[in-house]
C-alpha cells in the first residue's frame, strides 16, 4: 500500500518541482495526521496558566490568508506549550515560538475554537518569508526523493533544493491529501 | 516494506548563543541580556516517574536515567553531579517545582518521542525546574544490547538530559531518504534532534558533546587544555547568519560543530584538541533551521558548502583567529 501511495504521489506531483519525486513518510504523515493547514499572519500571542496553574501555554492567534485543508473560520488559536507568566518563563524545548507579524504554515490537529495543536511541534510550523526576489517562500525546504529502493543521501548544500514558493508548497500539501485519499 | 520514519527527539527552539559560544546552548533572556540556561547549584535533584509501561518498569526507567546522568558526569575537568531524591506520582511536564523524569502518555505529540522543559525565574535566569517526559506511545526497552523496534530509553534520556544541562541541538549527523522515509546514517553528537531508527544505541558522548557540555560548565583546567577557533563565514564579502561550521581533526578522526549566530557571519568552536583542523562551513538547508537556531534574522540557507583553503592550527590554550570561510551562492 505505501510503495502504491509513494509511486502515485511520483506521478502526482507537478513536474515543475523537480523532474521525479517522493515525498517523504514525515511529510505525507503531516498533512494526514493535520486536520487543519492554514497559511496566514499572528495577530495575537498570549499566555495563561493551565492544568491547574501547574503550566503555562501560549495561545496563538492566526489570522488565515488560506486553508490547505479545513478550515474553521477567518482565524485560529493555536495552543503552544511555554510561555511567561509573571517573572516566570516556562520554555519547552521543541515547541516553536512565535510573534505577532509572523506569517506561517501550521499543521494542526485538535478543535480551532479551544486552542488547535501543530502537529509535532515545531515539525508542523512553517515560516514564510521573501527570498531574495521578493517571492513569498516557505523557508524550510521539503526534502523530496527520486527512489524508493535506492539510498539517496541527504546532502547539505545540495543546488537543486530550495524553499518551495508558498503556492508549490500548497499544491504540494494537495497532492499529498489527493494521493492519501486513494 | 520496513517503515522508516524519523523521529524527531525534540525539535525546535535554540535561543542565540553568546558570540563567544562554542557550541549552541539553550538561553533566556534576563532583561536585555540573553544568559545562557545553567544550573547554578549542584547536586541537581530529580525525581523519576512511578509508572511502568510495556516493557519497562519504573525501577529499570530509573537505572537508565542514572546510567544517561552517569555518562554526562563522565566528562573530565566539567563538576556536575545529581541525587534522585526518590520515585514520584507527578507530572514529568509540570509546573510543580520538581525536576521530574519520565513517561508520559501523549497521543497527541505522536510525532516526538521526547522533550524537555524548563520554568526559569526570569528575573534572575535561575533554573527552577527542569522535566524530562518520554512519550509512552512509542515502545521502549532498557535492553543492554538493544531491542528491535523499541527506542533505547539510555540513548534518549541522554540526550534530553544534555538539553537539561543548557545545551542546543547539533547538526553533526548524516542521514538519508529510503524507502520512502528519512534515516539517520550517523550522528557525530547525542544532541543531533533526529534519532536512529527503533532498536539502535546512541548511549555514548562524542567530543561535540563533550565540547558542549565543557562550554557550559568546564573548567580551567579543559580551557588550558584546549583551543579554538574563531571567523567568520562570507558570501561576496557580505556575513552568513546561520552557517553550520565544523572542524575536523584528521589526526583523531573528531568533528566539534558551530554556528554563525551574528549578521556577520562570526562565529567561535571551542574545546577542540590541539592540533591541525579542517573546517568546513555549509548551510542548514536539510531540516528545519529553526530547530537549531532561534533568531530574528533569517538564516542563510543559499549557499554551497565551503572549505577554508588552509589546515588551520589550533593551539593548546589559545584561539587561531582570522578565518574567513567564503561560500558561494547555490
Amino acid at each position: 500500500m505505501r510503495r502504491l501511495l509513494a509511486i502515485a504521489l511520483l506521478v502526482a506531483v507537478p513536474a515543475a518541482l523537480r523532474a521525479t519525486v517522493l515525498v517523504p513518510i514525515e511529510f505525507r504523515e503531516l498533512v494526514t495526521i493535520a486536520s487543519t493547514i492554514v497559511h496566514g499572519r499572528v495577530v495575537d500571542v498570549r499566555a495563561d496558566w493551565v492544568d491547574g496553574r501547574r503550566a503555562i501555554d501560549t495561545f496563538v492567534t492566526v489570522e488565515a490568508n488560506e486553508y490547505f485543508k479545513g478550515g474553521p473560520g477567518e482565524s485560529v488559536v493555536v495552543r503552544v506549550p511555554g510561555g511567561q507568566m509573571g517573572r516566570y518563563r516556562t520554555i519547552f524545548v521543541g515547541a516553536p515560538e512565535f510573534q505577532r507579524g509572523d506569517e506561517v504554515v501550521l499543521f494542526l490537529r485538535g478543535n480551532p475554537a479551544r486552542g488547535a495543536i501543530i502537529v509535532g511541534l515545531s515539525q508542523g510550523a512553517f515560516r514564510v518569508a521573501p527570498d531574495r526576489t521578493g517571492r513569498r517562500v516557505v523557508t524550510s525546504p521539503v526534502l523530496l526523493g527520486t527512489s524508493l529502493d535506492r539510498p539517496e543521501p541527504i546532502v547539505r548544500g545540495d543546488p537543486s533544493r530550495r524553499p518551495l514558493a508558498v503556492d508549490a508548497f500548497r499544491e504540494l500539501v494537495k497532492r499529498v491529501i489527493a494521493g492519501g485519499a486513494r | 516494506m520496513k517503515r522508516i520514519r524519523a523521529l524527531a527527539v525534540v525539535a525546535a527552539l535554540v535561543l542565540s548563543a553568546p558570540a563567544v559560544s562554542a557550541y549552541l546552548k539553550l538561553g533566556t533572556h534576563v532583561g536585555a541580556n540573553l544568559v545562557p540556561l545553567h544550573w547554578g547549584a549542584f547536586p541537581i535533584r530529580y525525581f523519576v516517574t512511578n509508572r511502568d509501561i510495556a516493557g519497562v518498569t519504573a525501577p529499570q526507567l530509573q537505572q537508565a536515567v542514572a546510567g544517561a546522568i552517569a555518562t554526562w558526569s563522565g566528562v573530565r575537568d566539567v563538576s556536575i553531579s545529581s541525587q534522585f531524591v526518590g520515585f514520584t506520582g507527578a507530572s514529568p511536564i509540570s509546573g510543580d517545582g520538581m525536576t521530574v523524569i519520565g513517561f508520559q502518555n501523549r497521543p497527541d505529540l505522536d510525532l516526538v518521542l521526547g522533550s524537555t522543559s524548563y520554568t526559569v525565574d526570569s528575573v534572575t535566569g535561575e533554573v527552577i525546574e527542569s522535566d524530562i517526559f518520554l512519550n509512552s506511545i512509542f515502545p521502549w526497552s532498557v535492553a543492554s544490547g538493544g531491542e528491535e523496534g523499541r527506542q533505547d530509553v539510555q540513548s534518549i534520556a541522554l540526550h534530553e538530559l544534555g538539553h537539561l544541562l543548557g545545551l542546543g541541538h547539533s547538526a553533526l549527523g548524516e542521514t538519508d531518504l529510503f524507502g520512502g522515509g528519512r534515516r539517520v546514517l550517523g550522528a557525530e553528537s547525542v544532541m543531533f534532534p533526529i534519532a536512529f531508527p527503533a532498536g539502535n544505541l546512541n548511549r555514548a558522548l562524542h567530543a561535540d558533546d563533550v565540547a558542549g557540555l565543557s562550554d557550559v560548565y568546564g573548567s580551567d583546567a579543559f580551557r588550558a587544555s584546549t583551543g579554538s577557533i574563531t571567523g567568520r563565514v562570507t558570501k561576496n564579502g557580505s556575513g552568513v547568519l546561520g552557517a553550520h561550521i565544523v572542524a575536523f581533526n584528521p589526526e583523531s578522526g573528531t568533528l566539534v560543530g558551530g554556528f554563525s549566530l551574528t549578521p556577520d557571519g562570526a562565529f567561535t568552536i571551542g574545546g577542540l584538541e590541539p592540533g591541525l583542523h579542517v573546517v568546513r562551513a555549509e548551510p542548514l538547508d536539510d531540516g528545519d533551521p529553526g530547530s537549531f537556531i532561534d533568531s530574528p534574522q533569517p538564516i542563510d540557507l543559499d549557499f554551497r558548502p565551503a572549505i577554508y583553503s588552509r589546515l588551520v592550527s589550533v593551539p593548546k590554550g589559545g584561539t587561531a583567529n582570522g578565518v574567513e570561510v567564503k561560500v558561494t551562492p547555490k
